[in-house]
């Protein structure tokens, strides 16, 4: 019952009332992220790091980790739930992740279903939550407990295998995906190397010491690279809204989505668990599912519930799966994951197995709030549904120039220097580039975050062995997730050698 | 997606690659008793960014050429935007948050969309001077304010 008591004293910890309103605000954010095509849950949260930052300085460390962390992860799922309606009343989705949700939804729209098909995916999203909630406090003990016999070798392994996953999927070409990824373990070398306490590659520049801020890299390749997109490609149109109409479902849509619902929660639950494969690739995935088990699958397309209900429920499932890992190893599985780890890190919590240990109630808050976070997001989400779909009529002309300046107060609020302000500028003009140009900047997060862990455990597993590399092999786990890693790349790849068609996850 | 873009982009790799290797080794060697110094991990990660590169250039000249297509990216309303960014950026400490904000959202806007100048300058002025009173005077951060 050890972890009942745990869950107990985090609702202790979300229920009060600073933590409340940093729930509130999360997913309220998180909603308008979703809905707003300008930007995803990746730039969103990492834009609100700095304000978090701020808003949370008078308290102890402890609680601010924790009502920080309340309110991010807030705009992570909260995101899941805004994706949709974009989706279903325009045609254009707000989040990758509800690319899917498009197809049929919009059709309901045209067909005058828009309520139902919103309120479907609020309480499928719902439902998906709670579920993926449920094994994140059944799994959160025994993983950690595991991860916690790891050594740095089985350390090692377990982040390259992260770092495997997230490129193997990442994009189009995984040679760029592995690029990335390099180039972001090697950002992340610079400045003074935390074993020896030698600077590297700092070239007597006073800012380039604390090594390269992972929230300027982070703001300036996703927000800043998805404003310049949107302004160098003159995207902002705005479609003509469908009405909402009727929001309650009717009972014939309640019957015909239940059963989707339980399955896309689940499956996104454990889609979004593992690494790499993140709330995009589970919503693919339950589409094409429910298809294949339809009674109807020729309705698919045409306006049938259960290709909303589904996907909606298995992105929503897949962002409460992706933070098992975060949680309990210490390994982000995905882009936004990696964002919100590095917040933990700025505020001295280290993710991983000591989590649950040392920061309990850290851990047990976020999990606690998150539970009320997806009771308010119903709440707002089925009322308020219309109200939602006026933000999506925010004009472009004032959104872009606005998200620029708020990158670079954030970036400012927390760096206080102009050496960060220029580096966020380069790092915007180098996310449209790469983007652009199919190179995907979510890995090169990754490993900028998971660089300096990587290379401490990496040597402190050579130290031990006396410089033997064979010690990452002889240990069965540390082989285990090696040739998993490997497998990850290299399937894809032979996959495509005979010319099937490799489904990607693609996280904006 | 384009082939010249990736044969560059794999070149300048590539030398980022060399550039890591090179400058690798004159990082002091280690005080710490072990053979595994610090520059291990970048001098192997810059051999494996000049491995990728080189199979990134490979694939490239494999690649078809393709035509240009859709319309010529807005670069004009882009460099107006990102110049002034820069001039924001640069301007900050020595003239302020709020004039600076202020004057960058109103050209932001303007480039954007032209016309509605009361709109432009209330949304402008709301934000920067929003923005200051609720980060120094409520929340007690710091800013740079007006030049003196």
């Amino acid at each position: 019952m050890d972890t009942l008591q745990f869950l107990m004293n985090g609702f202790g910890i979300a229920m009060q009332w600073q933590n409340l309103l940093f729930a509130f605000f999360g997913v309220l954010i998180g909603t308008a992220v979703g809905v707003l095509p300008g930007i995803g849950p990746m730039s969103g949260v990492a834009l609100l790091i700095p304000i978090t930052a701020t808003l949370t300085s008078g308290l102890d460390p402890q609680s601010a980790a924790a009502s920080s962390i309340i309110l991010l992860a807030g705009v992570y799922y909260g995101a899941m739930y805004g994706g949709s309606t974009t989706s279903i009343l325009l045609n254009t989705p707000g989040e990758s992740s509800s690319v899917v949700t498009a197809l049929d939804g919009y059709q309901m729209a045209r067909q005058g279903r828009a309520g139902a098909a919103l309120s479907i995916s609020a309480i499928g999203s719902f439902v998906a939550g709670i579920v993926s909630l449920l094994g994140l406090t059944l799994l959160a003990k025994p993983l950690s407990e595991l991860a916690l016999s790891f050594g740095p070798a089985e350390y090692f392994s377990l982040m390259l295998l992260g770092l495997c996953a997230v490129s193997g999927l990442a994009g189009s070409s995984i040679t760029k995906a592995l690029i990335m990824t390099v180039a972001g373990l090697l950002l992340a070398t610079i400045g003074m190397d935390n074993v020896s306490g030698v600077s590297r590659f700092t070239y007597n520049n006073a800012y380039l010491y604390s090594g390269l801020e992972f929230l300027t890299i982070a703001v300036g390749l996703f927000a800043l690279g998805e404003v310049f997109r949107t302004i160098l490609d003159r995207d902002k149109e705005n479609g003509n809204i469908t009405k909402v109409g009727r929001i309650l479902p009717t009972k014939q849509d309640m019957k015909e989505s239940t059963a989707p619902i339980v399955r896309g929660s689940l499956l996104g639950f454990f889609i979004g668990v593992l690494p790499g494969a993140g709330a995009t690739l589970a919503s693919f995935f339950s589409y094409i599912a429910e298809k294949k088990i339809s009674k109807h699958p020729e309705k698919f397309g045409h306006g049938a519930i259960a290709g909303v209900a589904a996907p909606e429920s298995a992105n929503n499932g897949a962002s409460g799966g992706a933070m098992i890992p975060l949680l309990t190893m210490g390994i982000p599985g995905s882009g936004t994951t990696a964002i919100l780890m590095g917040a933990l890190i700025m505020y001295n919590v280290q993710p991983g197995p000591l989590l649950f240990e040392d920061n309990p109630e850290v851990a047990w808050g976020l999990i606690a709030s998150m539970f009320i976070g997806n009771v308010m997001l119903l709440v707002l989400n089925m009322p308020l549904v219309k109200v939602f779909a006026k933000v999506i009529e925010t004009p472009a002309k004032y959104l872009l120039p606005i998200i620029i300046a708020i990158s670079i107060f954030g970036v400012y609020a927390v760096q206080f220097n102009t050496f960060d302000l220029t580096l966020l500028l380069i790092c915007g003009l180098f996310g449209y580039f790469l983007t652009k140009n199919d190179y995907p900047v979510a890995p090169l997060v990754l490993a900028l975050v998971l660089g300096p862990m990587i290379e401490n455990n990496m040597r402190r597993a050579l130290t031990s062995s006396n410089g033997d590399f064979s010690v990452f092999v002889t240990s069965p786990v540390s082989l285990l997730f090696l040739v998993i890693g490997a497998l990850w790349i290299s399937v894809p790849l032979i996959m495509k050698m005979r010319g099937r068609s490799v489904i990607i996850n693609e996280e904006d | 997606m384009s082939k010249t873009f990736d044969r560059y982009a794999s070149i300048v790799f590539i030398l980022i690659g060399v550039l890591f290797m090179v400058e690798s080794r004159k990082i002091a060697a280690s005080s710490y008793g072990s053979n595994v110094g610090p520059d291990i991990f970048p001098i192997g990660l810059g051999l494996l960014l000049i491995l990728l590169s080189i199979k990134l250039f490979i694939e490239t000249t494999k690649m078809k050429k393709e035509e240009a297509k859709g319309e010529k990216p807005d670069y004009k309303r882009f460099l107006t935007i990102f110049a002034a960014a820069v001039l924001y950026v640069v301007l900050l400490e020595p003239l302020g948050y709020v004039i600076t904000t202020f004057l960058f959202l109103v050209v932001g806007f303007q480039v954007l969309e032209k016309g509605r100048w009361l709109k432009t300058i209330l949304i402008a002025a709301g934000f920067s001077f929003g923005v200051y009173y609720l980060f120094v005077h409520v929340l007690q951060g710091s800013l740079p304010g007006f030049p003196i």
